[in-house]
């Protein structure tokens, strides 16, 4: 994949959506600059207990960085698919029942509910599903159960709650997104970025150096941090709003 | 058609492979010189050469028998341990250095020198006759020349190749099957009573090849090997006490020794400490009074290195010294300063010292121009030395200047012995890293040429657009060369060279889902999913390159399921024979014709089938625990190399049938049909050649393969997709960038005798069963792709249900197939999308060759750098060197005869059956 030949697509309203508008309070256009980099000083600030203890830091840091991103979703998204007419805001109807007609002005009770909703998903249908995809990608099935599954949850909750969050279970929304007919922007890019730096976190385990972050799945989750990172400068700045053309 | 220039160019890139390759090989691998004849004692100031303590060896060679099986608390060879302790037997761990594979061993003890890296490849056509010592200098050959001199040799065949019409009486033994324990061994140990009671030979050899099967088929903790090292130290005991009791053998000097070691995987041929530390024994009654009483057992030093440690080319001057004959002319070896104090004039072990010097000096006055050998007088900075000449030069002139110092007398040997000592010792170490031996300026020529080829080929791309297009795909297949020619740079990324190219594939299956997903009704992509699953079990089926070398993996669990592992075998070759079968009979028509050809597919499956069992009644039993004994009798009738021959003429009778068929007639049911049936036919090949545990793979491999040729793919996703799995095909089915996971067990079917092109024909086949496989797959290379089948077939169901959602999506559908066409050099017409799919999609081989052909220049270039650049590098040997012999294997074996000469058989038939369809 490359994410340097991005271009434009011909705008067809019917196929391309447009990408999510984070929220337009003050709050939250300056702390979805700042949340990647929070999430990154958490980590590296807790980088050396997982590599000394990775099955007991990596809950711990877990906690952690869903809160920042229970933080960031609530404050930062519109808990619908914003943008296009033709989905309704499917979690923001389960908990609420009743429409708002300005969606940038719900408080914030109207959105816990889609955010414990997305948190409940992700935790029963992300981190399987990226379980299964991790060790489909090369990590150990036989052995490092926990290790593997504390991995799959940090990627799950990086990548797939902010997912969950503004797509809700809009099939449509989905299957744009794994054909990637979706334009980039935070939430995409911060995915595809975790899902992307994960991938490359590998590079680094076959060397003779024989150090203890080599071990499994410290490179994984570093890759998923630093892409998460990555992925949220790239696709909610530089390259909004483009197709990854493949 | 294309224009001609850039047909040319990527003409000429290709000749420029195959020429780039040897040029750097003749510079890598330099054909070292040896100084042919005999060595005569020179005439020295000391006189006459001092008497030899022995006047008879015997040599006992146990295969792969490493240090601590003799040496260790955990050893069988408790009564030789017993004569260490005695003080009768010197004990000593000899290095050999690498490859550790017998032949270059056997040179090295025997020759005294250190066989170059281009003894690896001649180990492999060992009928070779330039490999032979014939007409070199060895002990053997000095013994013989000695008045009365008779050999005789026993055991591995080996030498009997190495040592043509040396031997007085010999019987020789070849390892065609490592399951053979206690055959290869009785054949030795039978002629063993007789020829201690002759009194006529003066040298006898034995080469015991058991342990080394042991190692080989489960490893150094096996329960057989224990009982083989009890085995093995019976026969020292017999053969010490023959040296005891009978008087025509109490001069007799008996030596012990492996001629390499083993891993912990029980293979060699590496440089681990395992492989290169054989255990080194000298024993007689003799040598009571020179040899302390040592302890033993005993602990290693540090890993594998128990007692002394000297070189194995160290044998060859000792029994010189021994034995009383001149050292060999070659020899790089040191007199073993132990043995020393059986002389007990000092002036004898000066001379013997010196002769050691004098003659090593020869050597090193071939390599290195200094003045100083020659003369003691020439100047020379000594202070610093800056290269390995100059210190030579200076160790060299500290012995002169000892001599010049006594003014004709003869210096104290406590003053001039370590002088010697130190010459010699630094001489073997400087002349045995051959790092000085390197042809640079050939090197460079390689690599100019390597670039000249990567150059070429892209001259073709750029003559050519339509090759490379700038997209993902693109992008992809630029990244893969970029970083696997980084990758080489790499010590620890050569060793796991693997885990590129798994991650790679996986990634590139997801990116196929992408695709999928956006052809797809559902958007789910159900193909690439299945992709990436088998994928992982691919990858999973067998555990290579070093770190994770013997870990668990799939191969090895169902080694220990037999029933399971026999019913995926027979299960793959039955859906193979379906195929084949099916083949046949779509092209004929008659109730007799199709009996007949039912008959006969029937009988080379079963032939095929038969020949798997016989040889794993051989080579493996135990995975034939659960038949009955009557039957694996009964199998171990059954003629081998008849079968196997047997499989290969079915075969080519089935490929002469299928073009005499296709010559006679026009129409052909399918397309690429006959393209896909010599795939098959050449499938039952492969699975002849291949291991027994990996034989399901292939099954794996054909599921995988009609997945991707229903993927909506353009051919250069599909060529992409070809270099991706040929490479992660090799490694899971167990090759290495390692000598040691080499897959000789398949070399010799339907081969009797010594056939070098047959034998390295088969060798190939056997280790790139996986890549060859993939080249030809036709579903993948062949004009026409299943995609479109199944797009034709859903737009005539659509037409009859006739819902108008339907349509439109698959209006849509079409259109970027369309889309997709033009990239395949067919005009497209948007307006009319179902004309662009009735025309065959055309598949550009030349595109396909392009793109093969720069990304193996383009590697080729990054190996011939990295070796170049790290020619100094401690890894060179270990890690380079059989690295760049793998690479040697992928450009000319792999790039020029599979993916061009077969891939373009396979093209020509595929674009016959195209133009046999249009007549139709
Ligand atoms: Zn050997
Ligand atoms: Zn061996």
């Amino acid at each position: 994949m490359s994410s340097t030949t991005t271009v434009t697509r011909p705008t067809e309203p019917s196929t391309i959506a447009l990408p999510i508008e984070p929220l337009a309070t003050d709050f939250a256009k300056i702390y979805i600059h700042i949340h990647p980099f929070l999430l990154l000083s958490l980590y590296i600030y807790r980088f050396d207990a997982i590599v000394g203890d990775p099955v007991s830091t990596l809950p711990t840091l877990l906690v952690g960085s869903v809160g920042l991103q229970l933080v960031y979703i609530l404050t930062c998204l519109p808990p619908t698919t914003a943008g296009t007419k033709s989905n309704p805001p499917m979690l923001a109807k389960i908990g609420l029942k009743k429409k708002r007609t300005k969606q940038n002005e719900q408080g914030y009770g109207d959105k816990v509910i889609p955010a414990v909703l997305s948190l409940i998903l992700t935790a029963l249908l992300g981190v399987p599903l990226i379980y299964i995809f991790v060790v489909l990608f090369g990590g150990p099935l036989t052995t490092h159960f926990l290790h593997t599954f504390f991995c799959a949850a940090h990627i799950a909750f990086l990548a797939v709650l902010p997912l969950v969050y503004v797509f809700g279970v809009d099939s449509g929304r989905w299957r744009e997104l794994a054909g990637l007919l979706i334009p980039l922007d935070d939430v995409v890019g911060g995915a595809l970025g975790t899902v992307f730096g994960a991938w490359v976190g590998a590079v680094p385990i076959p060397l003779d150096w024989d150090r203890e972050w080599q071990k499994w799945p410290v490179t994984i989750v570093t890759g998923a941090y630093g892409g998460y990172v990555m992925g949220k400068l790239l696709g909610g700045q530089i390259l909004k709003g483009k197709v990854i053309e493949i | 058609m294309l224009p001609n220039s850039s047909s040319i160019s990527l003409l000429i890139s290709n000749i420029l492979i195959p020429i780039a390759v040897l040029v750097f090989a003749t510079g890598f691998f330099p054909y070292k010189p040896f100084i042919p004849g005999l060595a005569t004692y020179q005439s020295l100031e000391y006189g006459d050469p001092p008497e030899a303590p022995f006047d008879k060896v015997i040599f006992m060679v146990v295969d792969a028998l490493r240090s601590d099986f003799v040496y260790s608390v955990n050893s069988g060879f408790s009564f030789t341990q017993s004569l260490i302790r005695s003080g009768v037997a010197l004990p000593f761990t000899a290095h050999a250095s690498s490859p550790t594979i017998t032949m270059p061993r056997v040179k090295a003890m025997t020759t005294g020198s250190v066989p170059s890296f281009l003894d690896v490849i001649l180990n492999f056509a060992e009928s070779d006759t330039t490999s032979t010592l014939a007409h070199q200098d060895t002990w053997l050959a000095q013994l013989k020349a000695k008045r009365g001199g008779r050999l005789v040799m026993y055991g591995d065949d080996t030498w009997l190749k190495l040592f043509p019409e040396t031997f007085t009486r010999a019987d020789g033994t070849s390892s065609f099957f490592v399951s053979d324990f206690t055959e290869v061994d009785n054949n030795v140990t039978r002629h063993v009573p007789e020829e201690l009671n002759a009194s006529d030979w003066n040298a006898m050899i034995m080469h015991y090849l058991g342990l080394d099967h042991i190692g080989h088929k489960a490893g150094p903790l096996s329960p057989n090997m224990i009982p083989k090292q009890v085995e093995m130290d019976r026969i020292v005991e017999q053969i010490y006490h023959a040296i005891e009791t009978k008087s025509h053998l109490k001069s007799t000097i008996f030596i012990l020794c492996g001629d390499h070691g083993m891993n912990d995987g029980g293979n060699h041929g590496g440089s681990g400490a395992g492989e290169t530390s054989p255990a080194l024994v000298f024993m007689s009654p003799k040598l009571k009074s020179i040899a302390k009483k040592k302890q033993s057992p005993t602990v290693p030093l540090s890993a594998f290195h128990y007692y002394t440690l000297v070189e194995q080319s160290d044998i060859a001057p000792t029994l010189a010294g021994l034995l009383g004959f001149p050292i060999p002319l070659n020899n790089l070896g040191v007199f073993i300063p132990d043995f020393l104090p059986l002389w007990n004039n000092g002036n004898d072990r000066v001379q013997l010292l010196l002769r050691n010097a004098l003659q090593i000096l020869n050597i090193v006055k071939m390599t290195f121009s200094q003045q100083a050998f020659d003369n003691p007088f020439a100047k020379l900075d000594c202070s610093d030395p800056t290269s390995s000449g100059t210190e030579l030069a200076c160790k060299w002139r500290r012995v002169t200047d000892i001599y010049r110092g006594m003014e004709g007398f003869k210096p104290k040997p406590e003053s001039i012995l370590p002088a010697l000592t130190a010459f010699c010792k630094s001489a073997q170490s400087i002349m045995s890293s051959t790092a000085s031996n390197y042809d640079v300026s050939r090197l460079l020529l390689g690599i100019g040429l390597a670039g000249a080829s990567a150059a070429f080929a892209l001259i073709h791309m750029l003559l050519d657009p339509k090759t490379i297009t700038i997209s993902a795909t693109g992008t992809q297949y630029s990244l893969v060369i970029a970083l696997y020619g980084i990758m080489m740079f790499a010590s620890s990324y050569v060793e796991e060279e693997q885990h590129f190219w798994y991650w790679t594939t996986s990634f590139w299956f997801m990116y196929l889902g992408i695709v999928e997903s956006r052809h797809s009704q559902t958007g789910l992509p159900k193909k690439s999913l299945g992709l990436l699953l088998f994928h992982r079990i691919v990858v999973r089926w067998n555990q290579t390159g070093q770190k994770h070398a013997g870990a668990p993996d799939i191969a090895h669990f169902l080694l220990s399921y037999p029933v399971l592992i026999w019913t995926l075998v027979i299960s793959t070759y039955l859906t193979l024979s379906y195929f084949v079968y099916r083949d046949y009979v779509r092209r004929l028509t008659g109730d007799f014709e199709r009996a007949m050809a039912r008959l006969s597919v029937a009988w080379l499956s079963l032939v095929a089938i038969f020949f798997k069992f016989a040889f794993v009644a051989r080579d493996a039993p135990e995975l034939l625990g659960w038949f009955p004994e009557s039957g694996v009798e009964w199998l171990l009738l059954l003629p081998l190399v008849k079968l196997a021959r047997g499989i290969f003429a079915g075969c080519f009778f089935g490929v002469l049938w299928l073009g005499y068929w296709e010559g006679m007639h026009i129409r052909t049911g399918q397309p690429a049909a006959l393209a896909q049936s010599l795939h098959n036919l050449l499938s039952l090949i492969i699975l002849t050649q291949t291991r027994t545990q990996n034989i399901p793979l292939f099954f794996i491999f054909t599921v995988m393969a009609n997945l991707i040729a229903r993927l909506p793919l353009i051919s250069f996703q599909r060529t992409l997709s070809i270099i991706l799995l040929t490479h992660t095909s090799f490694f899971s089915l167990g090759n290495s960038n390692a000598i040691s996971s080499i897959d000789l067990s398949n070399a010799y079917n339907g081969v009797s005798g010594y056939n070098v092109i047959a034998v390295g024909i088969l060798v190939f086949i056997s280790n790139w069963a996986g890549p060859i496989w993939w080249t030809t797959t036709s579903n993948l290379i062949s004009n026409q792709s299943l995609a479109l089948d199944d797009v034709r077939r859903k737009t005539k169901e659509n037409d009859r249900r006739n819902g108008k959602n339907w349509i439109l999506r698959e209006r849509e559908h079409l259109a970027s197939l369309a889309e997709r066409a033009s990239d395949e050099n067919v005009s497209p017409s948007p307006q009319e999308p179902n004309k662009t799919i009735s025309t065959p999609q055309q598949f550009l081989f030349i595109h396909h060759v392009a793109l093969l052909t720069f990304f193996t220049s383009v590697s080729l270039l990054a190996i011939m750098i990295a070796c170049t650049a790290l020619r100094t590098h401690l890894f060179i040997w270990t890690v380079f060197s059989p690295k760049y012999l793998y690479a040697m294997a992928w450009c000319m074996g792999h790039h020029i005869f599979i993916n061009i000469g077969l891939g373009g058989l396979m093209w020509w038939v595929g674009k016959m059956d195209i133009k046999t369809k249009k007549r139709a």
